[in-house]
């Protein structure tokens, strides 16, 4: 046998107590490790930071329609150029970003919270199962689009009421694409909780007297939390390209309040013309969602002790 | 050792573990697995039952169902005079620390995500209230007593070879200082050089701590070894119970009989001699036993009685127990 096996009693002596790693340091060591981890969360904290502090700098109006100045190129007021009613691009898709990463990342975490949890449930307690799968096809069965429909048209004027215009739209539309967006990840999450519950080290824990709920939280999540990470690198894509896709539709963020998706959707009917318009917004979408998937790779292999140190 | 009359610590009393076939569109029971099909053994206090049975038996689930990781489907179980069969909840969970078990599979029985230290932990996290240096010298201290070096608590499982995982799953098995431990082959996945480390690790223990092990295995020689008494399963029954001695030497029943004629033996001349009793055909399904005794289909004695009653488990004297209508008439 290796070394470490040694006659059964005998205190090791000799040998100076490694100083014990912390889990988090071992994880960032290993992170940082991970090239396009790090190529990925410095586009990504550089698109947030532009976002959030850009406007302050570059303080032109998104919305502000400057006519003497529409369609004109790259100049130092307006350093992408302005649209066709002569608003600013680049303060649009400033202010776009802002919209859509808070959609997005609202969004996911929400659609990931109650994926994860339908799927837990549903994987571990058997008698929870069927319900809360055959909860998860109809869910999967509704069509979208109508759904959207319906509930915008229910609930907007409500939410505007009570929140205000902006804050109404957005939990409209946050609470419409997570409530549509979770199935995926339930059914995910409960294909490998169903598996890890038979593994041995499950039935160790219950053989020691683990409560269910701490068997979930100790042995459980630590073990689904690949999947989980990819699909919340998808859910952030998918719920800003959704956004765009309900706005598209005039049934998202009213016409004048830009997000990327509505400036990609609104400006490609001059691709032709000025393809930058919708170039840039597509690109900034882009980027933001491969940046993302690179952290949650990144992050998936930090987690993991058996890749970890490699 | 069996003149000096000892504590029964566990007593099975016709344990039956069934589980139960569901098929077709509604799912409605078609069928049950008698995995276990009433076992009444007891465990004495300090000793080692090896209980030993070919593939698809019933050990390693009656090994479980005697922890109370299934609820039985009849019969009764007592550890230390208090009855287990139908206890549940909290009720169950204090009295987890007396019970311990050690898996078969030491890669499959570590969460891969958790350190060795916290893996020991666990336990100690569960039912004792201790601070975190206390627990962190206890964990040592476990690490000393199965020979893992200290400065393997930071690491991960998959970091270890095979026997030193097993060592882990035994620390943790025994950080609550339990009376009684299930040991559902323990070196079965192992090489056989670190079989015999962990075999002697666990006489160690068991002679310094006090233990009572259930040692589940399908090594024969291994059984020889380390248990005091021996009881032999067959499809989801005990055919043979007796001291060890007694098991080896004088089998009385046809399948013991036959596992015993499958042990080589090491010394080549009486190697040579040696006559194996070869069984026809395979073990009937759990799910389908024969009627009568669940061996008549390949017992090479097999009378008629056999396919019509079920032997009777009886004691025919030194605490040697068989079930074999063979027997009965002699």
């Amino acid at each position: 046998m290796t070394e470490g096996a040694l006659p059964a009693g005998q205190p090791v002596t000799g040998i100076v107590e490694a100083q014990s790693r912390s889990l988090w340091g071992d994880v960032w060591v290993q992170f940082r490790g991970h090239k396009g981890a790090m190529v990925g969360c410095f586009i990504f904290f550089a698109i947030v930071f532009l976002v959030l502090f850009g406007p302050m700098i570059h303080t032109v109006d998104p919305t502000y329609l400057d006519y003497r100045a529409k369609n004109s190129g790259w100049s130092l007021t307006h350093p992408l150029g302005t649209d066709n009613y002569g608003r600013d691009i680049f303060a649009q898709v400033l202010q776009g970003g802002r919209t859509s990463l808070a959609v997005g990342i609202t969004a996911m975490l929400l659609a990931l919270i109650v994926g994860t949890i339908v799927g837990v449930f549903a994987g571990f307690f058997r008698w929870l199962d069927g319900p809360l799968m055959r909860l998860t096809d109809l869910f999967l069965a509704l069509p979208l689009l109508p759904l959207l429909l319906v509930v915008v048209m229910l609930f907007r004027d409500t939410l505007r009421a009570a929140f205000g215009p902006e804050t109404g739209i957005f939990i409209l539309i946050v609470g419409v694409i997570g409530v549509t967006s979770w199935m995926q990840t339930a059914r995910i999450v409960r294909g490998d909780v169903l598996a890890l519950k038979e593994r041995e080290f499950v039935l160790a824990a219950r053989s020691i007297g683990t409560p269910s709920r701490r068997i979930i939280t100790r042995h459980i999540l630590p073990n689904i939390l690949s999947p989980i990470m990819v699909s919340a690198t998808l859910g952030i894509a998918n719920a800003i390209i959704t956004e765009s896709a309900v706005s598209f539709l005039g049934l998202g963020f009213p016409p004048d309040f830009p997000t990327w998706g509505r400036l990609v959707s609104d400006n490609q009917n001059f691709i032709g013309l000025n393809p930058q318009w919708a170039i840039i917004p597509a690109v900034a979408i882009s980027l933001t969602v491969l940046s993302v998937n690179f952290i949650g790779d990144g992050l998936r292999d930090a987690l993991d002790p058996r890749i970890r140190g490699r | 050792m069996l003149d000096n009359p000892q504590n029964v610590l566990v007593r099975v009393d016709g344990l039956k573990m069934h589980f139960p076939i569901y098929a077709g569109i509604l799912r409605r029971q078609v069928g049950t697995v008698k995995a276990v099909d009433g076992l009444t053994f007891e465990i004495f206090d300090g000793e080692t039952l090896g209980l030993v049975g070919e593939s698809g038996c019933g050990k390693s689930t009656a090994g479980r169902a005697i922890l109370r990781l299934y609820d039985p489907t009849e019969g009764k179980l007592e550890i230390e005079g208090r009855d287990i069969s139908t206890i549940k909840g909290d009720a169950l969970r204090n009295l987890r620390p007396k019970m311990q078990m050690i898996f078969q599979d030491p890669q499959a029985c570590l969460n891969p995500r958790m350190t060795v230290g916290s893996i020991i932990a666990e336990p100690l996290d569960e039912h004792q209230a201790m601070s975190k240096e206390e627990r962190q010298a206890r964990v040592l201290e476990l690490m000393d007593q199965v020979g893992l070096n200290r400065d393997f608590a930071g690491r991960y499982p998959h970091e270890f070879s095979g026997g030193q995982r097993q060592r882990i799953g035994i620390a943790r098995a025994l950080a609550l200082n339990p009376k009684f431990i299930v040991c559902d082959e323990p070196i079965a996945a192992l090489d056989v050089s670190i079989q015999a480390q962990v075999v002697n690790l666990l006489e160690d223990l068991q002679e310094r701590l006090g233990l009572t092990y259930l040692f589940i295995s399908h090594d024969l020689s291994m059984v020889r070894h380390l248990a005091t008494r021996v009881a032999v399963m067959y499809l989801g029954r005990i055919v043979e119970l007796a001291p060890r001695e007694a098991l080896y030497d004088r089998p009385k029943h046809p399948y013991t009989e036959a596992l015993l004629s499958a042990v080589p033996n090491p010394d080549p001349e009486t190697e040579a001699d040696r006559k194996r009793i070869i069984l026809q055909g395979d073990v009937p399904s759990p799910a389908n036993p024969p009627k009568g005794c669940n061996f008549c289909t390949r017992c090479p004695k097999v009378m008629d009685i056999c396919r019509t009653e079920t032997p009777a488990f009886r004691h025919y004297g030194n605490g040697h127990h068989a079930a074999c209508h063979l027997l009965e008439g002699a």
